[in-house]
């Protein structure tokens, strides 16, 4: 079977990824690679004699304009493997996207022209000749449409004739001052049989014309340049005469205007002009002065009051389901070791994570809505001014949205902005904006601290602060680290679309695949790792010395029970113990460690709080167990750094382990909590675990220190790739590591003198 | 001389000449800023630090910094 890759090439906001969706079915798979230089999402799609595999490059708006992202689109071009581009253009913005086509057409690659949006531009009145159109390139030019499906399956046959066919030269003609220059030169090189690969003497010629560096570099080293010489600069100095300029980039950019301007009218027609009513309309309100930001405020605050309480339905029934199959499966084990393996480790572990993808699946579809309708370039509008006077840009706010989904993606993002200085700042900043993966440490918190009704503001509360802080680093860290000129903001409003339910069903569906595989491999790893080093090695000192003091409390117990038995008329007696109970629990276990002789004389006298105390010793001979297992150890030495925080050490060890991946933080409290409260079987939860064990003033600093430390290894690991610096990596770990540990302790001691 | 970021909401004009520094040039024009086009200024922000454009079949939105680098002409 042979395989065609085909190269998606686009402006922005032409509706690639949908076009690549619409011929590939339910096919296409984003593949996330982190470390390759594209992030390609890859289409698999077989035809009877084909597979093809269709590459979706990021949009660029021309080849020449160096961002770091048109750079990985440009390099691929150049270099990549390949074997044709499909240019995919807006039919109802031909003009400006036919500029970008002609950049494609020198590249001399085989190509098929794409005019997307054919049902948007026949609504609005606007007619293409497709075939005129073809014919004047001599590229082959198909309307279609993602939406409709229309002409799609025209397309793919078209692809693969093109590249049945061999490569034939598209006729992109200049100005007749410019042509008859390359024709002079042209026919140098013929006169001189000047060969090089792959190139006709006219495309030779155009390079040359050009100033291409790469056609240079072959010409130069020839002896021939001294000749072409000559002829090069007599003919660059007509050009610029013509032209009336010197600059060689705005002649080819006036080249490619006139051709754009020239093809279009040959082949556009457009019978009604109603242009951009709807949106214009829209925008009226979206970005109107005074409403625009309070609107936006508002839809934040819904996604994530909608994030909390919708995503809380199917939580609880998944957080039953995964009780009901640790009991069953309990069960059936009879192995001790293997049974706490399967029930505290893994399901446990893996089960505290799945049980937040209701809610990473509405945040995720939220973010995919602003990104699919057009409003998060309005955003961008709107926040601009307000981000400026914290030396970040409009822009910024792109890859900051997509770091409230993950990093990894988000710092890719920040390619869009060309300045280097204002895309490390950005990047610095993402971590601040709080990804998918701290959402469940969030919504347990939230959960556990405060009533449901209000845990959903909670949620939009630390976001916010999350954001706050954020521009307040920003701020810092652009009249320090960061200083210099800012970016211009230009920045297209493309209009407003419906998005279609296939392309949020696969944003969707593909990054909750990504995230359940996490919990699948990832996860389930971490999780068996947490609980081997937290269960071992056993210590059976520990278990035997506190077996003996509870069996021997059990002997008073009965003992007591039989004389309580004798004095049940006693009033005076039962008034005692009430009167005691209240405190028994702390006086017992702060006893039982120095004088358990002692304590046992007097628990013989208050028979009734017998059980707590042994209550109490089972909890601390688990408490001593852990203490003595790998992860205790590591607990303890950790624990100096955290206590001033207020963070016991399985909270410590907790966020650690969040190294690896922010949802390990909830996996790993889960296992220490599972492992650690087998006496309160009847707290199954691990929130009503978390309320009980944690106080208000920690479990707050807790939220805080998450909120703001080093985002996950893969995401410093992408930010080395994307900042190529390893002075700025070291000072991302650095520097949001001293913030998180000072605003954690901030808020830790504050709390505690209010409260 | 007037530039874009000089004239009233909904006023249309003609650019003139784009006088800045190469890279943001290359991104006005790669966005549709040409030469004889026409625009329009259609939405301000609350404090008038970036302006949205329409022109063509596209809308824009630059800050009046940027704007400040396109000369227009008013059109009649």
């Amino acid at each position: 079977m042979n395989k065609i890759t085909i190269a998606l090439v686009g402006q922005p906001n032409v509706g690639k990824s949908h076009l690549a969706n619409a011929i590939s079915g339910s096919n296409l798979k984003i593949g996330n690679f982190a470390g390759v230089t594209v992030e390609k999402a890859t289409a698999k799609l077989r035809t009877e004699d084909y597979a093809i595999e269709l590459i979706d490059l990021p949009g660029l708006y021309s080849l020449e304009d160096f961002s770091a992202d048109e750079k990985v689109t440009k390099e691929f071009l150049v270099k990549g493997d390949y074997d044709l581009i499909v240019n995919v253009l807006d039919s109802t913005n031909l003009e400006r996207n036919l500029m970008l086509t002609t950049e494609l057409l020198e590249l001399n690659k085989k190509i098929v022209l794409a005019l997307n949006m054919d049902d948007e531009a026949l609504k609005e009145g606007i007619a293409i000749n497709a075939e005129a159109m073809s014919k004047i390139l001599s590229v082959p030019c198909i309307r279609v449409s993602s939406k409709t499906k229309f002409n799609v399956e025209t397309l793919v046959d078209t692809i693969i004739t093109v590249h049945e066919k061999a490569l034939a030269p598209s006729k992109l003609i200049y100005g007749s001052e410019v042509e008859d220059q390359l024709q002079t030169i042209t026919r140098f090189l013929e006169d001189k049989h000047f060969h090089i690969e792959g190139l006709s003497y006219r495309q030779i010629a155009v390079g040359l014309l050009w100033q291409k560096r790469e056609i240079y570099a072959i010409v130069h080293d020839h002896p021939l340049y001294v000749e072409l010489q000559p002829i090069l600069n007599n003919a660059l100095g007509h050009v610029y005469m013509y032209c009336q300029c010197d600059e060689i980039d705005e002649v080819i950019h006036r080249q490619h205007a006139a051709f754009a301007k020239g093809l279009c009218t040959e082949v556009l027609s457009v019978s009604k002009i109603k242009a951009q009513s709807i949106t214009q309309k829209i925008d009226a309100v979206l970005i109107h002065k005074f409403l625009g930001l309070p609107i936006f405020i508002f839809l934040m605050w819904a996604l994530f009051q909608l994030t909390f309480t919708l995503g809380e339905i199917p939580m609880g029934w998944i957080e039953d389901g995964f009780g009901w199959l640790g009991e069953t499966i309990g069960e059936t084990i009879d192995n001790e070791a293997l049974k706490s393996l399967i029930v505290d480790g893994i399901i446990a572990g893996v089960g505290s994570v799945l049980m937040f993808l209701p809610n990473i699946i509405i945040l995720f579809l939220g973010i995919a809505l602003l990104e699919t309708t057009g409003y998060m370039s309005r955003a961008a509008f709107l926040l601009d001014g307000f981000f400026h006077k914290f030396g970040l840009h409009g822009k910024s706010f792109v890859p900051l949205v997509t770091g409230f989904g993950c990093s990894v993606p988000a710092y890719m993002a920040a390619r869009t902005l060309k300045n280097k200085k204002d895309r490390l700042l950005t990047m610095f900043i993402i971590g601040f904006m709080s990804c998918g993966a701290r959402l469940p440490v969030y919504v347990l918190f939230a959960g556990a601290f405060f009533e449901e009704d209000v845990a959903g503001n909670v949620l939009f509360a630390i976001y916010i602060f999350g954001a706050i802080l954020g521009l307040i680093a920003a701020k810092i860290l652009r009249v320090t680290a960061f200083k210099g000129e800012d970016e211009p903001f230009v920045m297209e409003m493309p209009k407003y679309r419906l998005p279609s339910l296939k392309l949020l069903w696969f944003m969707v569906y593909s990054k909750s695949v990504l995230y359940l595989k996490k919990a699948g491999t990832f996860i389930l790893l971490a999780s068996m790792l947490i609980w081997f080093i937290s269960s071992y090695p056993k210590n059976d000192l520990i278990e035997e010395a506190y077996g003996a003091k509870i069996e021997a409390l059990q002997a008073t117990q009965e003992t007591a029970a039989t004389e309580q038995e004798a004095s049940v008329a006693s009033k005076e007696d039962s008034a005692q113990a009430q009167e005691a109970t209240p405190n028994d629990g702390k006086v017992a276990s702060a006893e039982t460690d120095k004088e358990a002789p002692a304590t046992e004389q007097e628990e013989a006298k208050e028979g009734t709080s017998v059980e707590d105390q042994i209550a109490a010793l089972e909890n601390e001979k688990h408490e001593k167990i852990m203490e003595q297992t790998y992860l205790g150890m590591a607990g303890k030495a950790v624990e100096p750094f955290f206590a001033p925080l207020g963070f016991d050490w399985k909270m410590g060890v907790a966020t650690l382990s969040g190294l690896a991946a922010k949802e390990v933080i909830v996996s790993t409290l889960g296992v220490l909590y599972a492992l650690g409260d087998e006496v309160n079987e009847e707290d199954a939860s691990l929130r009503d675990i978390i309320k009980e064990n944690i106080s208000f003033a920690s479990a707050m600093a807790f939220i805080v220190f998450v909120m703001v430390y080093l985002p996950c290894l893969a995401a410093t690991a992408v930010f080395y790739k994307e900042a190529e610096s390893i002075k700025h990596t070291v000072l991302l770990v650095l520097f949001t590591f001293a913030t998180a540990w000072i605003l954690a302790f901030i808020t830790y001691r504050v709390l505690l003198l209010v409260s | 001389m007037v530039d874009l970021s000089q004239i009233d909401k909904n006023q249309r004009a003609l650019i003139k000449n784009i006088s800045a520094q190469h890279g943001l040039k290359k991104r006005l024009q790669s966005l549709g800023l040409n030469v004889g086009q026409e625009v329009q200024v259609v939405e301000t922000s609350l404090q008038k630090n970036t302006i949205k454009i329409a022109l063509g079949f596209s809308s824009v939105a630059l800050r009046l910094d940027e704007a400040k680098a396109v000369e227009v002409e008013l059109a009649s």
